[in-house]
């Protein structure tokens, strides 16, 4: 029951692939969405946590959050050739070979996840938004308009990503546009342009699913068994609140990075179930003082 | 209003700055934002009306460029014909299972804890005493006591009358209330309860007018509206915490709203026995003795629903048991069985059952913001919500159960031309919204 709000035909589905196999945890994805949407800064502090990570999770002011992941378990390097197909077959530098010759696969590893709002097909938040600030585009993404906006935080428990937050300072709720401003101009959102490694592709949905699993395919065929698609290419059943717009490659369960494994509307999953249970015991509570009454007037 | 207190960080950030620089010989640098205001609109326009954007390409050809999937890397390779079935297999053998895969700890933060204040259950609070006062009335009216139902009518109208004010106060820009009532979108819980608040308000309203004004008929037909209306307001704020990827509260979505009526009856009973004794109704009058059965019939299913609700919840009901929610839990629990210690020793003094009455309202109370502290604790349990998400948070609620429930389903749909008055009364809504702020703003 999604209404896109904003009546354009020949507009499509627009979202991001994020792959975090070739992220670097640079974090330009980060201020470039700072800098063109002009969100303020949240002071830098390390946190107690020994993250190397100072941002810390998504919020009001950051709609890209690279998310550091310090595994400190030792894991085999796997055989990833440094660039084009060849493992130092066009007299590259055999990079996997060296390393291993240098001990590095005992060191810990970093997996780097540039999280952002998942833009979701069932979004908790516009479920949610009793003000109607929360719309569907005509690139199907989920936008808050700040004008309409009123702060109830109604969103912010709603969404089972933990995206949206309110803005404890302004007192509205806001969230990643997918740089709505310059979709509408025919540009690609601040973060994948800036993405020095291409880890944050852009493009048209289908187009992207489509990449993203000759992505994982090609990880499978060189040993990264453990590379899988979150978000998208699932079946009916098993889809992650009906697929989402903005979905990753992963190598680790997606409770590393903060993810959950399953996730729907919670007020499509739950709405119409706690309403009915709730009308049925407010009657009977209706019915039962009405018996009490009529049973104490009698006697 | 859970504002924070102070400059925000990047003011802050700005001072410090402002102060190592100053004295410098270039006189520092200019850290003003380019446009506009902390999460204010980007108001701009461009120079001609519709013309393109330097770089702006047809169909986000910028966007095409890319020196690592192109054809010529291996950075993909081709789909295949089972590439579907593949995909799938491996995002399943991931994510697919009940159980969190060994060695692996929840990471979190995973969703962001609710940021309400006191207001919201205190006005909980304050529906549920309107909503049970409501039914009273209805009762009472029904058994032919119209001096009872009169008086619970006017309790009715006291206690809903600081609720609005009350949800006004927790929005993040008050200014705004008005927005709630811009459009009308009953799968918000929030929204049909914004609309069920005032629908309830003006009925309440119009049948103390009535009454005011001697015309019984006209009070009972509206007091016996209110009634219907409030077995929505009294539900739907369970609903509404259900609603949310909050564990405790979502996993409890069979049992929230009715344990939150059950709070709203008796509460409301409890505060129409105290005012009718206040007003001189003596002990033994059948709508007393009616009202002291129902508070405690509705208060011990309030308690026998919370105790099974908290078993089957297993370990995810470990934030009721601890911390600030633990503690109101502990209170409410207390002071509901002290009553209905006190309802049962017979009652040789008036004062006993009083007292009873009082316990409960402040059981009631207790309940309602131990609810929103248990939610905010359960938000930040990562391994309770990274459990739920696995479909593994409860032992017979189990989450796979309900993907099969009936529910709305999200399908595209391209707005509809026919809603244009919806569209015109939305936008007035939000233009008035907007002037009221700008007005209180100057002030």
């Amino acid at each position: 029951m999604t209404e896109i709000a904003i009546d354009r035909p020949e507009s499509r589905r627009m979202g991001f692939f994020t792959d975090t196999t070739v992220c670097i945890g640079c974090k330009a994805c980060e201020v470039a969405c700072k800098q063109w949407n002009d969100l303020p800064a949240d002071g830098a502090v390390f946190r107690k946590t020994s993250s190397y990570d100072h941002t810390g999770s998504l919020s009001a002011s950051t709609w890209r959050h690279v998310r550091f992941v310090e595994q400190t378990e030792p894991v085999p390097l796997p055989d990833l050739p440094a660039y084009g197909g060849g493992n130092g077959g066009h007299g590259e530098v055999d990079l996997v070979a060296a390393a291993e010759a240098h001990g590095v696969p005992q060191m810990d590893r970093w997996l780097f996840m540039s999280d952002v709002c998942k833009h979701c097909t069932n979004a908790g938040c516009l479920d949610a938004c009793p003000t109607g600030a929360l719309i569907r585009t005509e690139f199907e993404t989920v936008i808050v308009q700040p004008d309409v906006c009123n702060g109830c935080g109604y969103c912010v428990p709603s969404c089972p990503f933990g995206v949206i937050n309110r803005d404890p300072y302004d007192g509205r709720a806001a969230k990643c546009t997918l740089c709505y401003d310059r979709l509408e101009d025919g540009l690609e959102p601040a973060c994948a342009k800036s993405c020095p490694t291409d880890s944050i592709l852009f493009g048209p949905y289908d187009e992207l699913v489509e990449t993203a699993k000759g992505r994982v395919l090609a990880l499978h065929e060189r040993g990264v068994t453990d590379a899988y698609l979150y978000g998208a290419g699932d079946e009916p059943g098993e889809q992650l609140a009906g697929e989402l717009g903005a979905f990753f490659l992963l190598t680790a369960p997606p409770e590393r990075f903060g993810l959950p494994a399953q996730a729907e509307s919670p007020a499509q999953e739950n709405g119409p179930v706690a309403t009915a249970a709730g009308l049925a015991a407010a009657a009977l509570g209706l019915a039962a003082a009405v018996g009490a009454f009529a049973r104490a007037h009698r006697r | 209003m859970s504002h924070a207190s102070g400059p925000p960080p990047e003011d802050r950030i700005r001072e410090d700055h402002r102060r190592a620089v100053e004295g410098a010989p270039d006189g520092g640098r200019d850290t003003t934002p380019a446009v506009g205001r902390r999460g204010g609109p980007a108001l701009w326009r461009r120079a001609v009306e519709g013309s393109p954007v330097a770089l702006a390409r047809q169909a986000f050809k910028d966007a095409r460029w890319s020196y690592l999937y192109k054809d010529d890397t291996s950075y993909r390779v081709r789909n295949g014909a089972d590439a579907n079935e593949r995909i799938q297999a491996a995002a399943r053998r991931m994510r697919g299972s009940t159980e969190i895969p060994e060695g692996v700890d929840a990471n979190g933060p995973f969703i962001n804890a609710p940021v309400w204040t006191w207001e919201v259950p205190a006005y909980f609070f304050l529906g549920g005493v309107a909503t049970g006062s409501s039914f009273v009335a209805l009762a009472a009216d029904l058994a032919g006591d119209e001096r009872s139902a009169a008086i619970a009518r006017k309790v009715t109208i006291a206690a809903i009358g600081p609720g609005a004010p009350l949800l006004v106060l927790d929005l993040g820009r008050p200014a705004r209330f008005l927005n709630m009532m811009r459009i009308f979108k009953p799968r918000s819980a929030m929204n049909a309860g914004a609309w069920c608040l005032m629908a309830f308000s003006t009925a309440g309203g119009a049948a103390v007018a009535a009454d005011v004004l001697g015309r019984r008929r006209v009070a009972k037909v509206l007091g016996a509206q209110t009634a219907l209306l409030g077995t929505y307001l009294g539900s739907y704020t369970g609903v509404l915490l259900a609603s949310t990827a909050v564990p405790i509260w979502a996993r409890s979505r069979l049992f929230l709203p009715p344990i939150f009526v059950c709070t709203a009856v008796a509460t409301g009973a409890a505060t129409n026995r105290l005012v009718l004794a206040a007003t001189g109704m003596p002990s033994g009058h059948p709508t007393r003795d009616a009202l002291g059965t129902i508070e405690t019939v509705a208060m011990g299913a309030e308690l026998a629903l919370s105790s099974f609700n908290e078993k089957r919840l297993g370990q995810l009901a470990d934030v009721l048991e601890h911390g600030r929610a633990g503690r109101l839990f502990e209170f409410a629990r207390w002071a509901v069985r002290a009553g209905l210690m006190l309802r049962f020793t017979r009652g040789r003094f008036a004062w006993e059952h009083h007292v009873a009455s009082g316990l409960y309202l402040a059981g009631g109370l207790a309940f309602r913001f131990a609810w929103i502290e248990a939610g905010k604790a359960s938000a930040g349990d990562d391994e309770a919500v990274a459990r739920m998400a696995r479909g593994k948070a409860t032992v017979k609620d189990r989450l796979r159960d309900g993907r099969t429930t009936a529910r709305v389903r999200t399908s595209a749909r391209h707005p509809g031309r026919d809603a244009r008055a919806a569209r015109v009364y939305a936008d007035a809504v939000r233009r008035l919204s907007l002037a009221i702020e700008g007005v209180l703003r100057r002030g």
